[in-house]
């Protein structure tokens, strides 16, 4: 019985490479589920279905790594991408599995949502600044609009006129992600 | 690390006052390291680097005091550059805010004043245009006498060549005193041998001697005839 050790450096992704799994299916796995591992930590389905499949000219004596584009449906943490998405730049990445025929309703039938968040509009000045301004227009809390990333699959919306958000934004430390980490201090 | 240098070199950096006075100065080598595009060091060559183990609570606590910090500061960052557009545009501190009709007399006024200045500079050019006329007239008339001279004199040397010629040519051998100059050719046989002694005296002929009957020949007999000769065959 031997032992397989492994050497090198460790490694976040886990499974094949695009081409490795859909080079010996039938029909390059058109219509087959395939998820990445690196977003299976999230609670909502996170998976692909595959459209159209393109194999690109590859020479393994120049590049060992080989990259195909994958036409697929793409759906990120329950929500259905509308437009088709073509994967190439990371379809070399080991992080890709194939899902059996019979387990895809494990995905397909989840249908956990992100709740929705709301984010803060407004934020208040830090404390040297906010006494300049309270001295100058006479505002005992002044506040100042909050620049939030712009992102094309941020799943959360700023507050509308009257709302309360749900992730509060403060000039201060907040509260605590791990209160364990803050015992005896605050 | 320390590196060993002869003192020339450390005596032009800065450390100067510290090596200057040791023949021998030692200089430290401070950011020695591995140039990016250098291949892997064979002594490091299958070293796997060790992962380093997160805590997961303080990675999520350190996650988010960072997004927060970044917020905190993306958002003063925009209050402040809208801050200096707002005040760019209401400002009065670097310029002075005019009425319509001030600034139509402040028009008024600027274009005058530029009228006064263009008609004082139309003056002055105008007398400095006259000038130089004047001064390109003389210029041209100057050059026109030059070039009369230069012309006369090109005349005369023209004329001069002619009338050499004209001279000369009275000597030219022609068709009809061709034989009277053939016989006097033959009648007078020109000897350009010569022989040089010792003392650098000169022989004419083939045949003289020293001592012998030509002499040292700077009696100038066969010269004339070799001169005569030369300007007849010319």
């Amino acid at each position: 019985m031997s032992v397989v050790k492994y050497i090198g450096r460790t490694t976040d992704f886990r499974g094949k490479s695009l081409w490795e799994i859909l080079g010996n299916l039938r029909d390059y796995g058109v219509g087959r589920l395939i998820i990445r591992n690196k977003f299976q930590r999230y609670e909502e389905p996170c998976y692909m279905r595959i459209l159209k499949v393109e194999v690109t000219p590859h020479d393994p004596a120049k590049d060992p790594i080989r990259k195909v584009a994958v036409t697929v449906e793409k759906t990120w943490r329950g929500v259905i991408n509308p437009k088709p998405v073509t994967i190439y730049r990371t379809s070399y990445k080991p992080d890709y599995e194939l899902i059996p025929k019979e387990e895809e309703s494990k995905y397909t039938n989840n249908t956990k949502k992100v709740s929705e968040q709301i984010l803060a509009n407004s934020i208040e000045f830090p404390p040297l600044l906010r006494e300049f301004i309270r001295q100058e227009t006479g505002v005992k809390e002044p506040l100042m609009k909050v620049h939030h990333k712009v992102n094309h699959n941020k799943l959360t919306r700023l507050a509308k006129e009257g709302e309360k958000p749900t992730i509060e934004c403060t000039m201060g430390l907040g509260t605590p992600a791990s209160p364990k980490l803050y015992e005896g201090v605050l | 690390m320390l590196r060993t240098t002869t003192g020339v070199l450390a005596r032009l950096t800065i450390n100067e006052s510290k090596t200057s006075s040791s023949a021998f100065a030692l200089e430290f080598v401070r950011w020695r390291r591995k140039p990016r595009w250098l291949p892997v060091a064979k002594s490091k060559l299958y070293r796997v680097p060790e992962r380093k183990e997160q805590n997961a609570e303080e990675r999520a606590e350190l996650m988010r005091l960072h997004n927060n910090y970044k917020l905190q500061m993306r958002s003063l960052r925009q209050y402040l550059r809208e801050e200096v557009l707002r005040l760019n545009v209401t400002t009065t501190a670097d310029h002075i805010v005019l009425t319509p009709e001030q600034e139509e007399a402040e028009f008024a006024r600027c274009m005058q004043e530029n009228e006064t200045w263009n008609q004082k500079i139309a003056v002055e050019r105008n007398e400095r245009l006259l000038k130089e006329r004047e001064r390109q007239a003389v210029e041209i008339r100057e050059r026109l006498e030059a070039a009369r001279v230069r012309e006369e004199e090109r005349m005369e040397r023209i004329e001069e060549i002619v009338r050499r010629e004209k001279e000369l040519a009275k000597t030219f051998i022609t068709h009809e005193n061709l034989e009277t100059a053939i016989e006097q050719a033959l009648a007078n046989p020109v000897d350009y041998n010569f022989s040089i002694d010792l003392q650098g005296n000169i022989y004419r002929g083939r045949t003289t001697l020293p001592g012998g009957k030509g002499t040292p020949a700077t009696s100038g007999v066969q010269d004339t005839e070799v001169q005569q000769t030369i300007e007849a065959s010319n």
